[in-house]
Order: C-alpha cells, then sequence, then structure tokens
C-alpha cells in the first residue's frame, strides 16, 4: 500500500451552511510533498483540517489505509502532524521543552526516549539552544520552527502546514524552505506563496471554491498563466 | 511585540536560581506565612525578617530598580487598605526605637505595618519569580500535586496573557489611526465596548485552535510534563539555611502574638 492520504467525494460545509467543500478526491503518495495552492477561502484549510479529522463531513478519508473515524482517531493522532496556521496557537506550554515534549508524553513514550526525541527535534530546526526558553521570547521564524519541532517529535509518518511561510522573512522563509525539503515525511502545505509552493512542491493541487481545479506537477500546473490568473494566483518567478 | 516580562530575570544563572523550584516554593510560602502572622502593630519585626529574601535577590544578580519598580506597581491597592486604618483607627499610642520616641495613633502604626509587611512579601515574591522560570514554578507545584486543571490553567494565563495583550494593543493602534476627534462619552463607550466583545471572540477563536492542536497531538484530558528536576546537596543546605532563619526570627518576634 503506497497511499498516505485517499479522499473520496469528501464534502464538508460549515456549521452556517456555507459550503467548504465539494466533492473532493484526492490521492497523495507516500513521502510525496503536495502543495495546495488557491486564493483565500478556497478551502485549503479546510482540506487540511479534513485531513486531521477536524472537519467531519460527508464522503470517506482513508489515512495509511486506516478509514478517519472516531475508532481509528488516536491511531491516526500518531501518524498524523497537523501545523497550524499561527505558530502561538501550536505553542502551547510555558517552556518551549515542555511543548516539544508534550505530543511525546501523550504517546505514552518512556523518559529517556522523550528527551531524545526533544533533542533530536530541537537540533533539526536549529533551536537546541532555545530547550528552555517560553515561546513568547522566540522570534516569528523560531516560532515557526519550533512548531515543525513539535510534531518531529512525535516522528509522524505525515505533516501538514497551513500557511506556514506567513508572515515570514525572505531569509527566514528559505530557512523553512530547505526544513521542509529536508523532510522525509508526506507533507501536505496549503500557501497563497506561489514561489514558497514552487520551491517546496513535488506536486501540486489548485483549489478554487472548494473544489479541485488541477492536480500535476508544479511546472504544469504553475506555470499556466491563464490557470493561474483565472484564479486569483500569480505564476512564480521560476530561476533560471 | 516586546514585554517587560515579570520573569525575565529568571533564565540567569546563580546558586539562587539553580535551586530546585519546590524548595524555593516551599520556603517563600512559610516566609510569607510569617511575614503576615506578625504583630498588626510591628514595623521592626518585618523588617528584619526583609533580610532574607533581600540577600537572595542580591545573591541572584537581580536589579533592585526592577525589584522597586514592580514593588510600586501593585503599592496603590495596599496602600489604600493601610490608609483605611488610619481613618477608623485613631487610639493615641507611643512608639520606642533606641532613645527616640514618638507619638502617633494606632492607625498609623498599622498603616506602616501593613506597608513593611507587603514590601517584605513582595521581595520574597520577586524572589522566587526572578530566579525560577515559569515553567519550572509548574513542575514544581505539580510535584508538589497543585491539581492538574489548575496548573494548566496557569500555564495557559502564562502563555496567552501576552498574546492577548498583544491583540488588544493592535486594535488600539488600528482605532487611534482612525480616530481624528472625540466622539463623545456614550459613543466612546460603545467603541470601547465593541473592542472588548471583539478582543473576548478573539480570545474564543484561539482558545479553539489551541483546543485542536493539541487534540492533533494527543491530548486526551490527562496532562503530561517531561519534569527534570531534582533535590540536590545545595537545595538542602539552602533549606537548612533559610528555615534556621526563619525559626530564629520567629523565636526573637513571636507571629500570632497580637
Amino acid at each position: 500500500m503506497n497511499k498516505a492520504i485517499e479522499m473520496f467525494d469528501f464534502s464538508y460545509s460549515y456549521p452556517d451552511g456555507t459550503r467548504a467543500l465539494s466533492h473532493v478526491t484526492l490521492s497523495i503518495e507516500r513521502g510525496q510533498k503536495t502543495v495546495l495552492i488557491g486564493p483565500n477561502g478556497a478551502g485549503k484549510s479546510s482540506l487540511l483540517m479534513a485531513i486531521a479529522g477536524f472537519a467531519r463531513g460527508s464522503g470517506k478519508i482513508l489515512i495509511n489505509g486506516l478509514e478517519l473515524n472516531k475508532k481509528n482517531l488516536k491511531a491516526i493522532r500518531a501518524i498524523l502532524g497537523c501545523c497550524l496556521e499561527n505558530p502561538d496557537d501550536q505553542l502551547f506550554m510555558p517552556r518551549l521543552r515542555d511543548d516539544i515534549a508534550f505530543g511525546p508524553l501523550n504517546m505514552g513514550l518512556a523518559p529517556e526516549q522523550i528527551e531524545e526525541r526533544v533533542n533530536e527535534a530541537l537540533s533539526t530546526v536549529g533551536l537546541a539552544h532555545k530547550a528552555d526558553k517560553a515561546p513568547h521570547h522566540l522570534s516569528a521564524g523560531q516560532k515557526r520552527a519550533a512548531a515543525i519541532a513539535t510534531l518531529l517529535s512525535m516522528n509522524p509518518e505525515i505533516i501538514t502546514f497551513d500557511e506556514p511561510d506567513g508572515s515570514l522573512d525572505p531569509r527566514n522563509r528559505n530557512t523553512l524552505t530547505g526544513l521542509l525539503k529536508g523532510l522525509s515525511q508526506t507533507l501536505v502545505i496549503a500557501t497563497c506563496n506561489m514561489n514558497f509552493a514552487y520551491a517546496v512542491a513535488d506536486r501540486t493541487v489548485l483549489v478554487d471554491q472548494g473544489r479541485i481545479i488541477a492536480d500535476g506537477h508544479p511546472q504544469t500546473i504553475m506555470c499556466k498563466r491563464d490557470l493561474m490568473h483565472t484564479h486569483g494566483l500569480e505564476v512564480p518567478l521560476v530561476p533560471e | 511585540m516586546h514585554h517587560a516580562h515579570i520573569d525575565r530575570f529568571a533564565y540567569q544563572d546563580s546558586p539562587i536560581h539553580r535551586l530546585d523550584s519546590r524548595i524555593k516554593l516551599i520556603i517563600v510560602l512559610v516566609f510569607t506565612g510569617l511575614v503576615v502572622s506578625l504583630p498588626r502593630t510591628s514595623v521592626a519585626a518585618p523588617l528584619c525578617y526583609g533580610l532574607g529574601p533581600f540577600s537572595m535577590l542580591v545573591l541572584a544578580n537581580i536589579p533592585l530598580r526592577f525589584v522597586a519598580k514592580h514593588i510600586l506597581l501593585i503599592c496603590p491597592f495596599i496602600l489604600v487598605l493601610a490608609l483605611s486604618c488610619v481613618l477608623y483607627d485613631r487610639t493615641p499610642t507611643t512608639v520606642a526605637f533606641g532613645p527616640f520616641l514618638w507619638h502617633m495613633t494606632s492607625g498609623w502604626l498599622r498603616c506602616f505595618a501593613i506597608a513593611v509587611k507587603y514590601l517584605v512579601s513582595m521581595l520574597a515574591l520577586i524572589a522566587l519569580i526572578s530566579t525560577t522560570p515559569f515553567g519550572d514554578l509548574l513542575v514544581g507545584l505539580q510535584r508538589l500535586r497543585v491539581p492538574s486543571p489548575l496548573l494548566i490553567q496557569l500555564g495557559f494565563l502564562y502563555r496567552y496573557i501576552f498574546v492577548i495583550i498583544d491583540s488588544a494593543h493592535h486594535m488600539l493602534r488600528a482605532r487611534s489611526t482612525r480616530k481624528l476627534r472625540f466622539l463623545g462619552w456614550r459613543t466612546e463607550l460603545r467603541v470601547a465596548g465593541a473592542m472588548i466583545g471583539s478582543l473576548l471572540m478573539r480570545s474564543l477563536d484561539t482558545a479553539e485552535r489551541i483546543s485542536l492542536a493539541m487534540q492533533a497531538r494527543g491530548f486526551s484530558g490527562r496532562w503530561h510534563t517531561l519534569s527534570t528536576t531534582r533535590i540536590g546537596l545545595g537545595d538542602w543546605i539552602f533549606s537548612a539555611t533559610a528555615f534556621t532563619y526563619m525559626l530564629g526570627l520567629s523565636l526573637i518576634f513571636r507571629p500570632f502574638s497580637g
């Protein structure tokens, strides 16, 4: 079985009745870095929420072959990490080390193993020297990296990111791009930044009005000027 | 946005910073209890007690200006309480200090006593907070078996109070960029009410997202923390010194005696 995520005819509406996702069918291979692009309000975040099991709708979702339902939710939480748009929402413990350890502690790992995972995750994102700091003492880029570390410590097979490049300066964005490209996990990233999307993606899925409009290699999708402009997007500046 | 955190010196390194948070917590609690229970008109006794936390602050290299600023910050509340004694207790009394004698009312004496007790208790509290990162304090409280829901609330309060303050600052800034004149009390109050309401809604949204982040990392209601605290020889020596000091003072100035 080579599929990390499979969605079959999935639809979801907000409690006020607004349709967020409409008959979405999507399949993502293991290890693939899939970037969801689309204008604001297209349904990218809802799609990520659905994959993470926070938006229950009609249709079927399989994560690593496990059907996303109440019974399998605990097992799926250990497989799938979910990185929210605002790192302040992700970093809720008073000390960074405790935040990184939060997931492994809930997984019931042994203290030595947790210590090892925390140190490894912090080193991966380059924040080993900030382990005992409070999250509000970190810069925006460091908070973003720390939010990723909170997931890496759980060693998930799949990670979803909602606008991970938001409010980052070019240097921090490049660092993040390098970090994401270096991860071996299956990544699903939602972003409005086309240059960032192009730099990270193995595959691009264009979403608009809750539907999948186009799906394919970044070059074939993102270099189509008409398609991009029709959906309020821009063609990335592709380096020579 | 940068905030003046009360624990901004807690990440320094000194013998006091290295002490176990449980030891510091227990000592500060006992100390405050003793100071509060000193006689109602005692002024000299709490001042002698003050030497302990003052030494801690000096040993920990905490700037005294920072300490004074935080003491002054809360003092208006205490001063209202202290000054009220002056109004209702006007019994004349005489205070002796060595060869000097003063005539005043009991109310004033109690007022001074409250002010000094407040000063000394605040010194102890600041010594604790400025030498212990908040996370360590929570771990210490957890080890002392403080109920987990209370610790979660304290942790969230510390973590998110600054986020909410930032939000409020951003809203005030946005308002001031568009506010060109005073609109009358009624309208101003309505705007302020709307802003507070909006802040509340944002806080609820944030709380919801935090809940999602916690669930996504396997939280199911039970709180676990990575605690690495250990009581060492330095902690025992500090405890012995502190308790001997407090015992000595309580033998000289009997608490609960007036």
